[in-house]
């Protein structure tokens, strides 16, 4: 019979294959259970206990675990130490001086310590570079020290691929015995590193060398700075880079460089040009104009910010050369496509701003900075040398300071030649220190292919990676915050390591291992090192710093700052070498895509991968976790008929990488980036797999030259991944929700000029609040917060604080997707303007502890209430989860544990030891099922408190410092009384930019942002 | 009307039962508070060290003993070490000082059991009420006459805020004291 549909047929399915086949289905539903659910069903086949016998056993189960319970009233144990070490007390917190090696710029760094272990890192106060700030990388750095992926004990590889356990004397034996026979039959030794900034690090490399004469070491970064460097020593003779002080420029053009973000010394130059925006002290900015492909931090933060591709700046900058030269009556011989007219119709620029570019850098003869990226070819670095020439900006280069190197990185070639001595067994040892080449080399150079044919390969590695993976023997090293050291990297200042914490495992410091090799298998002892470093320093180094103390004296109170300063050497001579010009010649512009394989903001080159923290640390601009993308310009997306999430095939000759799509407002047309870092194939349970290894796209040139890459081709391919970001923008197109954020008045903005005309421009209209609530005195301290969006750059660095400081778990992409990151510091991201050329804000937001909070009234159990002193404060062992106050919340700044994170990412890694040793102790690990959100750092007041009482004190404001403040590079969070009306956070409160977010809410917030001004040029002239 | 069967349960029956079980509940519930509260417990310790000898009849200050009192929220167990300023020469012969000893030279931490406790969500400080001139005898009783260290008083939210919100006539002994803060980020964070 035919089923005949009548309109009011509706028929329902409950699988697809009952939708589309109803004859097979039809006698399943005619049964009530699907076949053979009943078929067993037979008293033979029933359990042999009986009812009365399960009875019985369950009871006697409940009275053996009742016997089993332990006495109610046992508190269990309190064990103290046998012989306490002196200057630890329990419950109070140590702070040692060392040293980062996180990246390049080696910051000083102040671990605290509680009972032995480190549980928060930040900058060292008295190191004169980073001044008591660190970045993000380094503040979540800890969790590599206690990552359960750490190697426990060195292993060997078998040809299984296998790994065994084995010691370490068996391990120096072996070893040795290869070395020496290499060195015998004259087959090389080759060591692969990383650049070295530790001056005895460099000196244990040349005592091997000298010991196994055979040797060879290559050192390479895919993250570097060469292009500069070679550009500088054409320019004036000397690879060692100038320290430039940004303090003092009045303008700053970035040339795809992202010097707020992740080119040089970011926590400096943060500092820097955060100062030279401080409403508090002066009227008179800096003025920051970005001129880049890829939509960067810095960029964000620019007052004036041009889009233009990476292929095109050689020509951008020949052409302002040009116009430079002509206005200030000097004759330019660089070669020239056409004028700046030209340049500008064909790029699009806007006119206006190039010319009050040009105009500014004039009027700022010698106080004005013109910065290339890292990732640009020599010939722009040196074209921008000459830029700064003429000037006059080596005004800006620091008199009688520079950063030193003490290797340069080795040539591309070399390494090809190295790999063609591996296949042709020339090659006795390699040893890997501290490297990854494997993930990190193109794959032109067939590496891991060569690695076959080395009869011993040797990783010095702190975690099992992909080059460990491939090695005879993988030797696990000391953690930084296990070893010592000491670091340059600029001329007049020391900066030491020592350890916190005793080695975690059985891990030794790579300069040990190498130094055991050197002086036969039974030398190693745990000081071998830390030996070798003192009695190096006081014969050598100690000598030449000309001190009036014993060396004694000398060593442990550098031990103590953390930093030796010396005199410098002589003043520094900045003659250019106009020679330098003549290599610069125009590039054919291909066709294709370009494609700007950028530095990540927080994987660095790979190692930070298995950090969690870092992991869900959102993109600084797109707000992306877990993941990297092809970032493209909405146009040319458009025009490839491509979205958001699509894979794409991105193929660079016979090189290709298969990434997602991010439509990124901003980015020039034509161009791709890519951030390096991710696709790591073997970095842990974290790590593993999260985004698409960029290195893939390498040439062989590329690992020691420009990271731009022309000719690239796009192709689509099937499928998508899903991009997962804590922060969507609205559409710019929509006229509706367009600038909603102006509109709200969550961002308040202005300009120099208008605030100049008028200063309380902000405050023009005010609402009338009114108030049912009746008013509450807070008469003793009262705690506020206020954020200047002035010098607050979006740069994260306080939320990476604020998670180790609190405990912050760590979610998941997939948690992260839903919604339900758990920081309780985020930075909003707003953008205005149009797709093409956006302008963003930055907005830290965070709990704003209103007097009225909207939370507190709707709490059905008063799990969060308000303290005398202005706190919002919340209470987990009370709070039964309703969120209530979350749906309440106007900033949503509240975090809800739907799960105990812990337990839940990556089965339940965050669970493993020795995590928890990385807890902050004074902050409640929260559970599933509870509310938590900012608390203002109530451990931190808690203890200021106590040592207040301890001495007989009245509290102040200026006792506390938040883990956000103290995190912040550019000093833009302050803390403290409001009720103090002489502190620094009443000024705060009362200056005519401060604003309330909503305050037309009247939840009278006490966090007050300060309006940010872009130092725009109409304003002035108009 | 006679009287039903379910009429005598409902009315008499009924009550009954309900009296006595809300009876029962009740006063086990106050008379066993203290002992729930922990209060009396004297847990037997790996070392017999007597308070009663040492704080009582010698008369040593809490102090060189417990010496994180004043500087942390931990008063602090003393370290075998600090029981061998005297003991690496005073009466090294008895059984007790033996155990000591050896645990000293070993280096292994003296399982000493824990007597008194607040919940972990709860964040006491030591440094913070000692420094306001509170007595250790003002929680912890008369240790000086205990042989035994026992637990005297309740550790309870309750016996926190009923001096914190009492000073002056829980803590005669202590001058100028003001009512401690009772807001509940104080002690909960």
């Amino acid at each position: 019979m035919k089923h005949v549909k009548m309109p009011n047929d509706k028929k329902y399915w409950k699988s697809l294959s009952e939708y589309q086949d109803e004859g097979a289905s039809r006698p399943m539903k005619e049964n009530e259970f699907i076949d053979g659910a009943t078929e067993e069903f037979g008293l033979s086949n029933l359990s042999p206990i009986s009812r009365k016998k399960f009875i019985a056993l369950l009871s006697a189960s409940t009275a053996f675990a009742m016997a089993g319970c332990s006495n109610y009233k046992d508190r269990g144990e309190i064990v103290p130490y046998s012989k306490k070490p002196e200057n630890v007390t329990p419950g109070v917190a140590n702070y040692y001086a060392s040293t980062c090696n996180g990246c390049s710029q080696s910051c000083g760094i102040l671990i605290k310590t509680r009972e032995g272990r480190p549980i928060k890192v930040d900058g060292n106060p008295d190191h004169p570079i980073n001044r008591g700030k660190i970045c993000a990388k380094g503040q979540a750095g800890i969790l590599n020290l206690y990552d359960p992926y750490r190697l426990r004990a060195p292993q060997y590889g078998t040809a299984s691929g296998r790994l065994e356990d084995l010691s370490w004397q068996i391990a120096d034996a072996e070893v040795i015995k290869k070395l020496e026979e290499s060195v015998k039959s004259g087959k090389e030794i080759a060591i692969v590193a990383h650049s070295i900034y530790s001056p005895t690090t460099k000196k244990v490399l040349d005592d091997f060398s000298a010991k196994y004469p055979t040797t060879k070491i290559y050192t390479y970064d895919i993250l570097n700075d060469e292009n500069r460097k070679h550009a500088w020593s054409k320019s004036y003779g000397t690879t060692n880079l100038p320290v430039i002080e940004w303090e003092k420029a009045k303008v700053i053009l970035a040339l795809e460089a992202d010097f707020l973000g992740t080119d040089g010394m970011t926590v400096e130059q943060t500092r820097k040009y955060a100062d030279g925006r401080d409403i508090m002290k002066s009227k008179e900015f800096n003025r920051l104009y970005s001129v880049e492909g890829t939509m960067s931090l810095t960029g964000a933060n620019a007052d004036y910010r041009l889009c233009l591709s990476p292929d095109a700046q050689l020509e951008f900058v020949l052409v302002l050369i040009d116009e430079i030269s002509k206005k200030i009556g000097i004759i330019n011989a660089l070669p020239l496509s056409g004028s700046l007219k030209s340049f500008m119709n064909k790029y699009l620029l806007d006119e206006n701003i190039i010319n009050h570019l040009i105009e500014d850098l004039l009027k700022n003869h010698g106080q004005s900075i013109v910065y290339a990226g890292n990732i640009l070819s020599e010939e722009i670095h040196v074209a921008v040398n000459y830029l700064n020439e003429i000037l006059g900006n080596a005004k800006l280069y620091h008199p009688n300071q520079t950063l030193t190197s003490l290797v340069t990185l080795t040539e591309p070639k070399e390494f090809e030649n190295l790999v063609g001595k591996m296949r042709s067994g020339n090659v006795g040892v390699v040893i890997h220190f501290d490297t990854n080449p494997v993930y990190h080399f193109p794959i032109d150079f067939g590496y891991e292919q060569a690695m076959k044919f080395v009869p011993l390969i040797v990783s010095l590695v702190e975690t099992d990676n992909e080059t460990s993976r491939l090695s005879n023997f993988v030797l696990p090293i000391n953690h930084a915050f296990e070893s010592w050291g000491d670091y340059q990297i600029r001329t007049g200042i020391y900066s030491f390591q020592q350890p916190v914490i005793a080695p975690l495992y059985n891990t030794r410091q790579k300069e040990s291992i190498l130094l055991t090799w050197i002086s036969g298998k039974d030398s190693y002892k745990d000081t071998i090192y830390h030996e070798y470093l003192m009695n190096r320093w006081q014969k050598e180094l100690f000598p030449s710093l000309d001190r009036k103390v014993d060396f004694k004296s000398f060593w442990y109170s550098s031990l103590h700052d953390g930093v030796v300063e010396y005199d410098r050497a002589a003043k520094n001579n900045y003659s250019f070498n106009k020679g330098s010009l003549s290599s610069i010649a125009l590039m054919q512009s291909t066709s294709g895509f370009t494609v700007a394989l950028t530095e990540s903001y927080f994987m660095g080159d790979g190692r930070f991968t298995n950090n969690g923290w870092l992991q869900e640390l959102p993109h600084p601009v797109s707000k992306i976790v877990w993941d990297n993308y092809a970032a493209i310009s909405p146009k040319s997306a458009k025009d490839l008929n491509i979205e958001n999430n699509d894979l794409v095939e991105i193929k660079i000759s016979d090189r290709k990488a298969m990434l997602p799509i991010f439509l990124q407002p901003g980015q020039a047309d034509n161009l791709i980036s890519i951030a390096l870092g991710y696709g790591r194939r073997n970095a842990g349970p974290i790590g593993t797999d999260v985004g698409v290894n960029g290195n893939l796209l390498l040439s062989k040139e590329s690992i020691a030259a420009s990271r731009i890459l022309q000719g690239a081709v796009i192709r689509k391919v099937e499928g998508k991944h899903e991009l997962v970001s804590t922060q969507e923008h609205h559409s710019l197109d929509d006229e509706f929700v367009k600038d909603l954020h102006h509109k709200r008045k969550i961002i308040q903005e202005g300009t120099l000029g208008k605030y100049e005309k008028n200063p309380n421009f902000l405050h023009e209209e005010k609402h009338e609040l009114f108030n049912i609530a009746k008013t509450v005195e807070y008469n003793g301290v009262k705690w506020a917060m206020a954020i200047d969006l002035n010098k607050c750059t979006g740069c994260n660095v306080c939320v990476a604080g604020c998670n180790v400081e609190n405990n912050i778990p760590v979610v998941g992409k997939e948690q992260v997707g839903k919604g339900r990151e758990m920081q309780w510091i985020r930075i909003d991201r707003y953008y205005s303007g149009t797709n093409e050329n956006p302008s963003l804000s930055h907005q830290p937001m965070l709990c704003q502890h209103c007097d009225n909070a909207p939370c507190e009234n709707v709490c059905p159990v008063v799990a969060t209430n308000h303290s005398p002193d202005g706190l919002n404060q919340m209470v987990y062992n009370r709070c039964v989860g309703t969120k209530y106050c979350s749906n309440n919340c106007p900033y949503k700044v509240r975090r809800f544990n739907f799960f105990n994170w812990r337990d839940n990412l990556a089965d339940g890694y965050y669970e493993e030891e020795p995590i928890s040793l990385s807890h902050n102790p004074e902050v409640t690990i929260r559970s599933r099922g509870v509310m938590e959100k900012c608390t203002f750092c109530i451990q931190r007041i808690m203890e200021a408190r106590q040592h207040a009482t301890e001495q007989g004190k009245v509290l102040v404001g200026t006792d506390v410092k938040t883990a956000c403040e103290e995190a912040c590079p550019a000093s833009a969070i302050i803390f403290g009384d409001m009720n103090d009306p002489g502190s620094e956070i009443s000024k705060y409160r009362k200056h005519e930019l401060g604003y309330h977010v909503l305050e037309e809410v009247n939840a009278k917030p006490n966090v007050t942002y300060l309006a940010r001004l872009r130092n725009v040029n109409e304003e002035k002239t108009a | 009307m006679k009287k039903s069967l379910l009429d005598y349960t409902l009315r008499i029956r009924l009550p009954i039962v309900l009296f006595v079980a809300v009876a029962v509940s009740v006063i086990t519930y106050f008379v066993s508070r203290a002992e729930r509260d922990g209060v009396g417990y004297a847990p037997v310790q790996p070392i017999a060290f007597s308070h009663k000898l040492h704080a009582g009849t010698m008369r040593i200050d809490c102090k060189y003993c417990h010496t994180g009192v004043t500087s942390s929220p931990n008063a602090m167990v003393p370290p075998a070490s600090t029981c061998m300023n005297c003991h690496s020469v005073a009466r090294k012969n008895k059984p007790e000082i033996i155990k000591l000893t050896k645990f000293y030279q070993d280096s292994t931490a003296i399982p000493w059991k824990r007597v008194h406790k607040v919940p972990d969500y709860a964040y006491f400080n030591h440094s913070a009420h000692v420094n306001k001139g509170i007595d250790c005898a003002n929680c912890h009783g008369k240790v000086e006459n205990m042989d035994v260290v026992q637990q005297v008083s309740e550790f309870t939210m309750a016996a926190c805020l009923n001096c914190h919100r009492n000073a002056t006539t829980q803590l005669t002994n202590v001058l100028n004291i003001k009512n401690g803060p009772t807001n509940c980020s104080a002690c909960h964070r």
